[in-house]
C-alpha cells in the first residue's frame, strides 16, 4: 500500500483556477459567513516545513543513547513488601486502638473516666517531663527504624 | 520515494529484534509528517522539531505496543498527536488574538480586505478556538480532510470527531467577522 507522507493533494485542489471565486457567492448565500468549502480551501493551504538536515541524525543519537542506557532499577518489592505489610498492620492497630479508646471514652465521659484513662499510662509518663521523654524516645525509635529500613532497602542487608 | 506499509513493518521487526539502526529508516520516512504535524500545532519551527524528536523517542520505547491491526502510520500519528497535545497543554502556544473587539458592522468592513489577509486571519482564528475544536480542525486538515484518519489520530469515535469539527467550524465562522475587522484596523 503506497502512502504519501506529506499531505499535498488538497493544496493542488485548493490552488485550482476558480477555487477562490466561490467566496463572493458564498458570502451572498450565507450572509457574510464563510461556508465549509471556503474554510476548507483556506485551512488546507498550510505552509509545510522541511525538517533540518541534522534532524534524523539527532533523533538517532537520542535513540542510541536510550538503547545504551541501563534499564531502570525495578522497585525492590521483595524487600519492601514485609515492611509495607508491617506498616499497614501497625497503622491498622493504631487506628483500631484509637477507635476503641474513643468508643470507651464516649461511653464514660465523666471526669473520673478521663482521669482513669490517664492512669492507665505508666507513672513515669505523668507530668510534662515524662511526656517529653516519651515523645523523644518514640522519635528516636522511629528514626532508628527508618534508617534500618532504608539501609535494608538500598543495600540489601538484613 | 514510495512508502509502503511493508517497509514500516519490516523496519519495526528489525528494531524489535535488536537492530537499532533500522529505526533510522522509520525516522527518515516519517520525519517530515511528524515535524509538520507538530508545526501545525505550535507554529514554531524549533519547537516542532523538538516535539517530533520526542515523539520518535516515545515511538521507539513503545514499538512493542504497535499491534499491527492498524497501519504503522496510524499508530505513529496517534502517539505523536497524544504527545503534542499534552506538550501544548504543558506549555501553551500564544497567538496574539485576544485583542478582538466587536466592530460596528463587520459585514460592511470585510469587503475590501485582501484575500491573503483574510486567509491569515482565518488560520489565526483556529488558535483562538477551544482546545478540542482546535485539535479537530488541525488534524482534519493535516490528514487532507480524511475523517477516519483524523479521528483515529485523536483517539476519538468518528461521530464525536465530526461533531467537534462541525462545532469548531461554527465557532470559527462566528469569530471571523471580528477577526477581519481587526485585520483591517491594524492595516489602517
Amino acid at each position: 500500500m503506497a502512502e504519501s507522507p506529506i499531505p499535498g493533494s488538497i493544496l493542488q485542489r485548493a490552488m485550482m483556477p476558480g477555487a477562490g471565486q466561490t467566496y463572493e457567492r458564498d458570502k451572498m448565500e450565507t450572509g457574510g459567513r464563510m461556508n465549509n468549502d471556503e474554510l476548507d480551501r483556506i485551512l488546507s493551504k498550510q505552509d509545510d516545513i522541511q525538517p533540518s538536515s541534522g534532524f534524523a541524525a539527532s533523533v538517532m543519537e537520542a535513540v542510541h543513547e536510550e538503547a545504551s542506557a541501563p534499564p531502570p532499577i525495578p522497585f525492590p518489592w521483595k524487600r519492601a513488601l514485609p515492611v509495607l505489610i508491617f506498616a499497614v498492620l501497625a497503622l491498622a492497630a493504631v487506628v483500631a486502638a484509637g477507635a476503641v479508646g474513643i468508643a470507651q471514652f464516649g461511653r464514660n465521659v465523666t471526669p473520673e473516666a478521663a482521669s482513669s484513662l490517664w492512669d492507665l499510662l505508666p507513672p513515669y509518663l505523668h507530668g510534662p517531663a515524662g511526656t517529653a521523654a516519651a515523645w523523644t524516645a518514640a522519635s528516636l525509635l522511629a528514626a532508628f527504624i527508618s534508617v534500618k529500613l532504608s539501609l535494608r532497602l538500598a543495600g540489601g542487608r538484613v | 520515494m514510495a512508502i509502503t506499509a511493508a517497509d514500516d513493518q519490516l523496519a519495526v521487526e528489525r528494531v524489535l529484534a535488536g537492530d537499532i539502526p533500522a529505526f533510522e529508516g522509520i525516522v527518515r520516512r516519517w520525519q517530515s509528517p511528524l515535524v509538520n504535524l507538530a508545526y501545525r500545532f505550535c507554529h514554531d519551527r524549533g519547537r516542532s522539531e523538538e516535539m517530533a524528536q520526542e515523539a520518535f523517542l516515545r515511538a521507539y520505547r513503545n514499538l512493542k505496543q504497535w499491534r499491527k491491526e492498524a497501519a504503522f502510520s496510524t499508530w505513529l500519528f496517534a502517539l505523536a498527536t497524544n504527545f503534542y497535545r499534552s506538550e501544548l497543554r504543558r506549555i501553551p502556544v500564544h497567538v496574539p488574538i485576544d485583542d478582538i473587539h466587536e466592530p460596528a458592522d463587520p459585514r460592511a468592513q470585510d469587503g475590501g480586505l485582501e484575500a491573503k489577509d483574510r486567509d491569515r486571519a482565518v488560520r489565526r482564528a483556529v488558535f483562538a478556538l477551544p482546545e478540542k475544536y482546535r485539535e479537530a480542525l488541525i488534524l482534519f486538515y493535516f490528514h487532507e480532510m480524511d475523517v477516519p484518519a483524523a479521528a483515529s489520530s485523536l483517539g476519538l469515535p468518528e461521530g464525536t470527531f465530526k461533531a467537534r469539527l462541525f462545532r469548531g467550524r461554527e465557532i470559527l465562522r462566528g469569530k471571523l467577522p471580528q477577526l477581519l475587522a481587526v485585520s483591517r484596523l491594524k492595516e489602517a
